[in-house]
This record gives structure tokens, C-alpha cells and sequence, in this order.
């Protein structure tokens, strides 16, 4: 069934094909961590009452899964849409940006993905967990590196491609919409939360903040 | 799970004196209902002022739970003696033969022994053979199992399926002659037997080699069998695991062996929830995964069952499926708690009954304590609330269709006292808020157990004001402290409700009572004169204590604590630089460090302070005690250079040392650098661990993916090699800053990472990268060169190990000129490759 839609993580997936090319193996886990991490995300910039979510256990690390069915599946469609770009490595960024009411963006979210299309060997998925893992430890503590944002802020995710996929492969890719949305008008500063680099997998987590620049000309 | 299914049992006690010991018997019966001739005792709490009491005595499972302690008291060597010795001998072995012997419907044989006749005769025993049926079959027979008779069922239902069902009463004094005598037979063959429960166990036969296990088996049985009138089956495997399972096998009245290559085959179409451990609940969510035999069980790796079902519990899982045990006959778990419950003929009149009632109940306990030779410090206090829609239940005095509720407490002072255990119950029944006339269960659990000797040993370790009276203090007591402030928190959080916070003054006045009273009575005498003088205890520290323990400290110090504290707040307020009360040797190296550096102490420090402040935002996060008022923030904007020192007070303690560990290394060296030394925890444990998540950096790196360096001149391949280049480069340079570069690099260990390397300059209080040399300009391009390097290795893939390096790269440049100039030096060139590869501009948090 290789258009199976993936399950969320928080329901258990437990065995992955065998037969699997390493990219398949490496974007299945990565869509599972995306999912949890974007989570993690919303969860930190407090834009929902606490309550909004619950508490489980992923790569066993505590983290937070939305309750609202609508919230869940927002996140969970937009992420499994990527996964058949994301391996043929066509996704170089995921972005989780919040605007303020007058949609102009207060903070982005950037995960920088590179998935190794040229990795033949056996991804150790035990090693890349562990790796994965640091980066919702990190994000659970990271608050401080963030900003503090006004009421009723608005949130979407969006892909970075380096290229556009061809015809769309799954339902949930429909989802995507095509778009050439600018988002900062100035270089935006950067601060960096979580790297990691392996063979099959490199990811990164930084965020981004409207340079003072910006900030005057917007 | 065996308390779930005996607290379902609806008119059972349970009494989960041994936990693991009697899961399995617990399992096994446990849907049992027990009270023998009720006919001759009154039915509830309302007719019987004795209730309690009587209840106990004809329950089943009581006389289950509570027959460990008589075990042990008639064997007391056996069942610990050997423990220790044996690990020894086959902890490596793989070829242990192990038996596991049970006795066969054990409260049926052991009745019907006096009635041959029913030995072909379908019989059960139940406490009541009412013509109502609405009493729970105990156990039945094999003949009787043939009809689809099982232990849970109602009389009733179970005469429907056999009408000629025998029903019989239980025997207590039997039974306990016959699990005496199964024990003798036992230990006279074997030495190494693990009690089970009173009709169960484990013997490992290694020692008597030249027997076969199998023709012992069959020996045992065959002494069991004539001297007792009952059967007992057998199962002999390599481990524990699989000869209880070939036990299973073996019923009734066989045995069964399994041999070590025959084991994968055996499990291979077992249902998973045969295994020992695997409750219902772990069964279901195994089921959803579409796994129901062992064998579907091993198809699934360790770490995917590990993740899903945590470590423990996926490590089990994996095991069992292949047969495998590590367990050692003779490792007896100890109990994890120690309680009664009573949840038949609950009913209630009003307030003062059903508090009677609950006294009688911590009576119970406390004997049951004191008979386990264990003290507890957590109480939780369970009560079964009938469900408003909910009529008389079907079954006579049973408690029906209940909510179950639950508060618990801890105490710092682990105890068995009745009259503690009274006031404790009597609070938390207080925090339930709940119509007595609507309760149908009680029961009252102890856990976090010691063992009463060390208890009675040491209760002054345990108690607070000993604490103060034995202090002198040095740094390590401060720790103390800490550690018991953590402990009242913790147990404040794991506690439900909000009555805690009462119950453990309460209960901390009561551990002080208690050393007063020691026999050896040092404590008591002169306050003032044992307390550590004011001026000696660590602010830093008393100001993060909970508030109640902070006053019942201020009461000791007559008042005088809080003033102090408040002095503290306001001179912090006014930048004035508060009191030190350690004068601190890191402030001071500090100042030493500060005044070798060309810039102005003052400005050093405050750059310290700064940057601590960032980090004690993690802190912050980190921490478990609640927040208290006194976060000394002002400190930080200080210009005092000895407040250094309290920036981070007591935090260490506080934090949850397995998130740290958890943390990425650069995350917990910045911690570590925050905590000032003196209050660095012993041990390395905590210590910046040195491996590193970060992959070589070898020739494989992503430079090709690198677009065009904005500095063409420089090569990239100073970082290549193990060493890298660049150390040999340095080595050989008659530049000292170089050489010392390459002393931290070997300093650094995880070498691969600038950062690190960075750090360890860092933690360095002396370096020469200060004096001006001849070599000045020579130095810092050479070190320009290797950070410029060094970007382009790592921009497109690690921007954190960048952003951390410069940072500390900041840092240093307000230590010495030397890295100053190398930082504005390099700076740009930073931003340029930012730009190019994420269209932004590092931050780096600036330093005012």
C-alpha cells in the first residue's frame, strides 16, 4: 500500500516496512517527528489554553498532542501531504510562522530539512531518534529565545520547495496550495535552537524575528 | 493489575501486602468473593461494631496476602539466606533447570480431602451457599471447570451450568497446614525454593547435578501427593518464565519439560496474554496493534516495543516473547506497599460511624505494617462512591456500581504508628467532601516503604531539626536541606488534592516530636546553641525553600530569617550589592581573572552576570520547586561584582538531574557555567558528558554544497584529520596562543566541536592570550583563519554549533583583547555566510 496515509504518531505506528528505500524510512520518521515537534511548537506559543492539550509520551520524551480533532488533523494533514516530497528530497524548509491580527508575521518556525538522496545503507533509527529527540527537549525549554505574542494571533505551516513536486501522489498532498508568499521584506534575524547532521538525515530548528528594520518599514 | 482486577472483585478486601508475589496468584483467583458463614456474622458495618476485624479473618484473600509473613517467620534463612550467594554463582549461566511447582486447584483439593467421594464430583468453594446465588465461586475443580464453571462467577449462574455443583466453605487452618507441609517437602529437596504464594513456587536445581530435574519433579509431586492428599503439577524449563508456562502445560496433576531449542517453537502460537505480566489493559493495546501470539509479539524490534510501551516495559515484552528470563530464583520482590481494603457490607449512618470505621481500618494496617516489619511514608485513602443512578447492587452488600476516588499524602518520616496513621486517614477522608451514606469501599494503602530497623535506626537523619542541630555548616549540609525541601515538594506534587500541604506540617512537627524523644536525646536541649549561627546558612538557598518550610525555619531562628530575607530583597532593589554571607572563592578568581584582562573588572563581570541571567531562564524551566518570591533578578543588573555568586542559588539541587542529562551538551555546559562552584554537585555524574552527538568532522562534510566562500584565499581543510590540521599547524608554531590552543584542544576531548574547545577556554582562569607579543597579529589571523574555516565547514548544516561558538567567542572578547579583535575580525564574515545560506542575520543576544 504505498499510498497509505501514515499514521498520526501519538496512535502508535510500530513496524515500518522492511523493504523500504532508506529515504522512505528516513521521511516516515521525520513526518512523525514533524508532527510531534509542530505540536510542540503551538503548544509553546500558548495560542491555545493549555487545556487544548494532552499530555504523551513520543521517542519517550513527554510531549503535548492537540485535543481538538480539527487542530490534530490540520497538523497531520499538512505534514503527511510532505512526505512524498520530502522523500525525494524536494522540501528544504518547513516554516510554522505566526502572524499578528494585521497578518503581519511576529515569528517563524523554520525546520531546514536534508534528506541524503544519495544514502544506500540501513538507517539506524534507534541513532536518528535519539538525535530527534533532542530537538523536542530543547524546544520544551526554549520559550525564553522567543517572542511574546499579541492576542488572537493567526498560525498556518508552509513548505520551502527546491522544486515543485510534479503531479501530486496522495490525497493529503492535494492539500498543499502552491504559493510565492514573501514573507520578510528585511533579513530576518536568526536564532538558532537545534542541529543535527547525520548521514541519511540533516535537520535544523531556528527561528526567525522581524530585523528592526523590518520592524520601522512595516 | 492485580489490585485492578481485586479491587473489581466488588465484595472483596484485597491486601496487597506482597505485590508482585501474588500477582500471579492474584490473577489466577482473584475474581473470588471470600467471607466464610456469613450466615453466622452480621452482614455490615451497621450491625457489627467489629466489622473490620471479623471481616479480615474470613476473607480469602487476606489469608493469600497475609500468609507470606507466616512463611517467612517459619523460614526466615531459606527465603532470604541464599539470595546472595547464589546470584553469584549462576548469574552467568545460561543452563539454570528451574521447577515451578503448584499445587492443583489448591482451596478445592485441600477441602474435599475429607470427602472422597467427591473427588469425580464437580465441586466449588465459596464463602456462602445462600439459595440467592448472589455469593462469587472462589475456585472450582477440574470436573467442575469441565461444566464452564470459573472462579468469579455467581452460585447461581454457576448452578444453572451444573446444578449438581457441590459448594463448599473454606477451611483457613487446612489450607495453612497444607501449604506447610508442600513447603517442608520443598525445601527438603531443594535449598534454593522461592516462595510464590502459599500453594506456588520456584526451585532452582542447579546445585543437584546428576539429578534429572524431571525424575525430582516427579519425586516431589509424588511426596507432595501422599502427604498432603493433593496434586501438584510441575514445569521444568531453563528459566523462570518458561517453566511456569510449561507449568500451565502440565495441569492437572502432570508435568511438563520444555527444552531450551523447543522454546521458540512452544511460544511461537501462544497468546501474549498468557505471559506473566501482561494484564489486560497491555493485552488490548497489543491487540490494536494486531498482535496476539508471542511469535506476532517478535516481529516487532525492541526499540519500536520500548518506545511505545517504555523501557522497562518493552524490554520485557521483547523478552518474554523469546523465552528469555533474567529473573534469579530467590529474588524475592519486596512489597511496594502494604494496605487493607473493605469493600463488602460498606454502609455507613453518619460521620462518627464511618470515622469508627476508618480506625479500625488503620488498625489493620498498622498491623499489617508492623507484621511486615515495614514503615511507609505514602498514604492514600481510596474510597468506592456509589454512582448516584445507581440502586442496590444485585449482589447482597456488595458496593454495586461505584466511582472509585483516591487522595494520597507523604510524610518525610516513614512510620507504622497507628495513631499517626489514624490522623493522617482522618485528614485525607476530611479532603474527600463526601456523603458518608454514599460510601460502599474503603481501603487505606501505604507505600514508599523502608524497612522498620533502618527507620527506628536513623529517624534523626530523616527529621529536619536534627538536621539544624548536627549542622556546621559546610557546603554538603546545604545540600540537605535542598534535599529535603525537594522531597516535600515532590510528594506535594505526586499528592492529589490540595490537603497535603496541612498534612505534611503536621507531619513534619510529628518527625520533630519523634527526635525529641530518642532515646539517646541529643537533639532538644538548646536551640540556639546547635543551630548553625544565621550569618553561616546559604541565602541562596533558604530563600528557594517552600514557604512552609522557610517559616518553621524562621521559627527556630526566632523571626530573625525573614527579616533577614527581606533586608536582603531591598538592598538587591537598590543595586547596592547585597550581603555575602560565604564570601565566595569563584567571585574572587573572578575578580583576580578580571583585573589580568584589560578591560575594567566591573565590566566583566557584569558581562558574566548577563550571561547567566540568559541562562537561568533554562533554569527556570528546569526547575521543579515552585517558583518562590525571591528570585534575586535585581542581582543580576548589578554592577557588584560578588553577586556573581548568587545569580543561580540552589538551582542544582533543584533541577531534575535526568532532564539534564537529557539536555544537549552545549545546553548543560551553559548551565554548568552558571552554577557557581561551590555549589557543583559531587560526583561526575552531572558532569558535561563527553560524547558528543555531533559526527566527525571528516572529508565527507558538505563543503561541496557550500557555494563560493566570500574568502577565497583561505583553504578549507584546517578541520580535517584526527587531530584536525590545524593542531599539528599550531604545535610546531613558536607562538604560545597558539600552543595553548592546542593544549585545549586536548583539554576539550570532544574535539570535533570548536565550541567545545571554546568552553574549555573559557573554564580556564589563566591563559596568556593577553600579553601582547610580537606575534600579536600573527596569532589572530592564524586563529581568524581556523574559525573562518570552520564557518564554511558548518554553516549549511550545524548553525547551532556556529551560534554557540560565537557567543562564547563574545564572550571572551570582553576578557581579552586577543579575542576581541578576533571576533570584529571575523564578525562579518559570519553575517555574510548567514545571509547567503538562511537570508537572515545571526543574533546574537547583544551585551550592554
Amino acid at each position: 500500500m504505498p499510498n497509505s496515509k501514515p499514521k498520526s504518531p501519538f496512535s502508535g505506528k510500530m513496524e515500518r516496512k522492511d523493504n523500504q528505500s532508506p529515504q522512505g524510512e528516513v521521511a516516515g520518521i521525520l513526518v512523525e517527528f514533524l508532527e510531534v515537534a509542530i505540536t510542540s511548537v503551538v503548544y509553546l506559543k500558548g495560542i491555545y489554553p493549555s487545556g487544548a492539550f494532552e499530555r504523551r509520551r513520543y521517542m519517550n520524551v513527554v510531549v503535548k498532542r492537540a485535543r481538538h480533532p480539527q487542530l490534530r488533523e490540520y497538523i497531520h494533514s499538512a505534514v503527511s501531504g510532505l512526505l512524498p516530497s520530502i522523500q525525494k528530497g524536494l522540501v528544504e524548509r518547513v516554516a510554522v510562522t505566526f502572524f499578528n491580527t494585521d497578518n503581519i508575521p511576529m515569528e517563524r518556525f523554520i525546520f531546514k530539512l536534508m534528506v541524503n538522496q544519495s544514502f544506500g545503507s540501513k538507517v539506524e533509527e534507534s541513532d536518528l531518534e535519539f538525535s530527534l529527540r533532542s530537538f523536542l527537549i530543547k524546544l520544551s525549554v526554549s520559550q525564553s529565545l522567543t517572542t511574546v505574542l499579541p492576542r488572537d494571533c493567526r498560525w498556518e505551516i508552509m513548505a520551502y520547495f527546491r522544486s515543485l513536486p510534479q503531479v501530486s501522489t496522495s490525497k493529503d498532498a492535494e492539500m498543499w496550495i502552491p504559493t510565492d508568499t514573501k514573507q520578510w521584506q528585511q533579513p530576518p534575524l536568526i536564532t538558532p535552537i537545534k542541529s543535527m547532521n547525520s548521514e541519511p538525515l540533516g535537520l535544523q530548528l531556528y527561528l526567525e524575528h522581524p530585523s528592526p528594520a523590518e520592524q520601522v518599514s512595516g | 493489575m492485580a489490585n485492578d482486577r481485586l479491587q473489581a472483585c466488588p465484595e472483596q478486601s484485597s491486601s496487597s501486602v506482597s505485590s508482585r508475589c501474588f500477582d500471579n496468584h492474584g490473577i489466577r483467583g482473584s475474581p473470588t468473593s471470600t467471607v466464610i458463614g456469613p450466615s453466622k456474622h452480621r452482614h455490615s458495618t451497621l450491625g457489627d461494631p467489629n466489622f473490620v476485624e471479623n471481616y479480615f479473618k474470613n476473607s480469602r484473600l487476606h489469608f493469600i496476602g497475609t500468609w507470606r509473613n507466616r512463611y517467612r517467620n517459619r523460614f526466615p534463612s531459606l527465603s532470604n539466606g541464599f539470595t546472595k550467594s547464589h546470584s553469584n554463582v549462576s548469574a552467568g549461566t545460561q543452563k539454570t533447570p528451574i521447577i515451578h511447582i503448584d499445587m492443583d486447584c489448591f482451596f478445592v483439593s485441600v477441602v474435599i480431602r475429607s470427602h472422597p467421594e467427591l473427588n469425580d464430583k464437580p465441586v466449588a468453594v465459596c464463602h456462602s451457599d445462600n439459595p440467592k446465588g448472589t455469593a462469587e465461586i472462589s475456585s472450582a475443580n477440574y470436573p467442575a471447570r469441565d461444566y464452564g464453571i470459573k472462579a468469579g462467577m455467581f452460585v447461581r449462574d454457576a448452578k444453572s451450568l451444573c446444578p449438581q455443583l457441590v459448594i463448599l466453605p473454606y477451611n483457613f487452618e487446612s489450607y495453612e497446614e497444607v501449604a506447610d507441609q508442600f513447603y517442608n517437602i520443598l525445601h527438603k529437596h531443594c535449598n534454593r525454593v522461592q516462595a510464590v504464594s502459599c500453594d506456588e513456587a520456584f526451585l532452582d536445581v542447579t546445585d543437584l547435578e546428576g539429578k534429572d530435574p524431571q525424575l525430582l519433579a516427579s519425586a516431589v509431586r509424588k511426596e507432595i501427593s501422599e502427604a498432603t492428599g493433593c496434586t501438584a503439577s510441575a514445569g521444568i524449563a531453563e528459566n523462570m518464565l518458561m517453566a511456569r508456562l510449561a507449568t500451565r502445560t502440565a495441569k492437572p496433576n502432570g508435568q511438563c519439560y520444555i527444552h531450551p531449542e523447543r522454546v521458540d517453537e512452544y511460544l511461537d502460537q501462544l497468546p501474549i496474554k498468557v505471559l506473566p505480566g501482561i494484564g489486560h489493559g497491555l493485552a488490548e493495546k497489543l491487540k490494536n496493534k494486531n498482535v496476539r501470539t508471542c511469535g506476532e509479539l517478535r516481529l516487532i524490534s525492541k526499540d519500536s516495543l520500548q518506545k511505545y510501551f517504555g523501557i522497562k516495559t518493552g524490554e520485557m515484552l521483547w523478552n518474554y516473547s523469546r523465552g528469555m528470563d533474567n529473573r534469579l530464583v530467590g529474588m524475592i520482590q519486596e512489597s511496594k506497599s502494604v494496605g487493607a481494603e473493605v469493600n463488602w457490607g460498606v454502609r455507613f449512618r453518619d460521620l462518627q460511624h464511618a470515622q469508627h470505621f476508618l480506625l479500625d481500618l488503620c488498625k489493620e494496617v498498622s498491623l499489617r505494617l508492623q507484621g511486615c516489619g515495614v514503615q511507609g511514608r505514602t498514604f492514600t485513602l481510596k474510597i468506592k462512591k456509589r454512582r448516584k443512578d445507581a440502586g442496590e447492587p444485585a449482589k447482597f452488600m456488595g458496593c454495586g456500581d461505584c466511582e472509585n476516588l483516591s487522595h494520597s499524602t507523604t510524610v518525610p518520616l516513614a512510620t507504622d504508628d497507628i495513631e499517626v496513621l489514624q490522623r493522617i486517614s482522618k485528614q485525607l477522608f476530611g479532603s474527600f467532601h463526601i456523603d458518608v451514606k454514599d460510601i460502599r469501599g474503603v481501603g487505606l494503602q501505604v507505600s514508599r516503604l523502608e524497612s522498620a530497623d533502618t527507620s527506628r535506626q536513623a529517624p534523626e537523619r530523616n527529621s529536619l531539626k536534627s538536621w539544624l542541630m548536627s549542622a556546621s555548616a559546610s557546603s554538603k549540609q546545604q545540600f540537605d536541606i535542598n534535599r529535603i525541601a525537594k522531597e516535600c515538594v515532590d510528594s506535594e506534587g505526586k499528592s492529589v488534592g490540595g490537603n497535603s500541604g496541612v498534612l505534611r506540617i503536621a507531619s513534619v512537627e510529628n518527625s520533630v516530636h519523634e527526635t525529641n524523644n530518642a532515646p539517646n536525646g541529643e537533639g532538644g536541649s538548646n536551640q540556639s546553641s546547635s543551630v548553625p549561627p544565621l550569618c553561616h546558612l546559604d541565602m541562596g538557598v533558604v530563600e528557594n525553600l517552600p514557604s512552609e518550610l522557610l517559616s518553621e525555619l524562621n521559627e527556630i531562628y526566632d523571626g530573625k530569617l525573614v527579616e533577614l530575607i527581606t533586608k536582603r530583597k531591598v538592598q538587591g532593589d537598590k543595586s547596592t550589592g547585597s550581603a555575602c554571607f560565604f564570601p565566595p572563592e569563584p567571585a574572587q578568581v573572578a575578580v583576580e581573572e578580571a583585573e589580568r584582562s584589560r578591560n575594567s573588572a566591573s565590566v566583566s563581570l557584569r558581562r558574566t552576570a548577563l550571561e547567566m541571567k540568559g541562562t537561568q531562564h533554562i533554569l527556570e524551566e528546569l526547575r521543579m520547586v515552585p517558583d518562590s518570591e525571591a528570585r534575586p533578578d535585581s542581582v543580576a543588573i548589578s554592577t557588584a561584582g560578588l553577586e556573581n555568586n548568587d545569580l543561580v542559588p540552589s538551582s542544582l539541587s533543584q533541577v531534575d538531574t535526568s532532564v539534564l542529562q537529557q539536555l544537549p551538551e552545549e545546553l548543560r555546559a551553559d548551565i554548568f557555567e552558571a552554577l557557581p562552584a561551590h555549589r557543583m554537585p559531587e560526583g561526575t555524574a552531572l558532569g558535561p558528558r563527553t560524547d558528543n552527538m555531533h559526527p566527525p568532522l571528516g572529508i565527507k562534510t558538505a563543503t561541496d554544497n557550500q557555494p563560493g566562500s566570500t574568502d577565497s584565499g583561505l583553504s578549507n581543510n584546517l578541520w580535517i584529520g584526527d587531530p584536525p590540521l590545524w593542531v599539528d599547524k599550531f604545535k610546531v608554531s613558536k607562538l604560545s596562543t597558539l600552543n595553548f590552543f592546542v593544549d585545549m584542544y586536548y583539554k576539550a576531548n570532544s574535539a570535533e566541536s570548536l565550541s567545545s574547545i571554546l568552553q574549555c577556554i573559557i573554564a580556564e582562569s589563566l591563559h596568556p592570550l593577553n600579553a601582547r607579543c610580537d606575534a600579536w597579529n600573527e596569532a589572530i589571523h592564524s586563529f581568524s583563519e581556523l574559525l573562518m574555516n570552520y564557518i564554511k565547514l558548518k554553516i549549511v548544516v550545524d548553525i547551532e554549533e556556529i551560534y554557540v561558538c560565537f557567543r562564547l567567542l563574545r564572550r571572551l572578547s570582553t576578557k581579552s583583547q586577543f579575542f576581541l579583535e578576533v571576533y570584529n575580525l571575523v564578525f562579518p564574515h559570519l553575517q555574510a555566510s548567514v545571509d547567503e545560506n538562511y537570508s537572515g542575520t545571526l543574533h546574537i543576544p547583544p551585551i550592554k
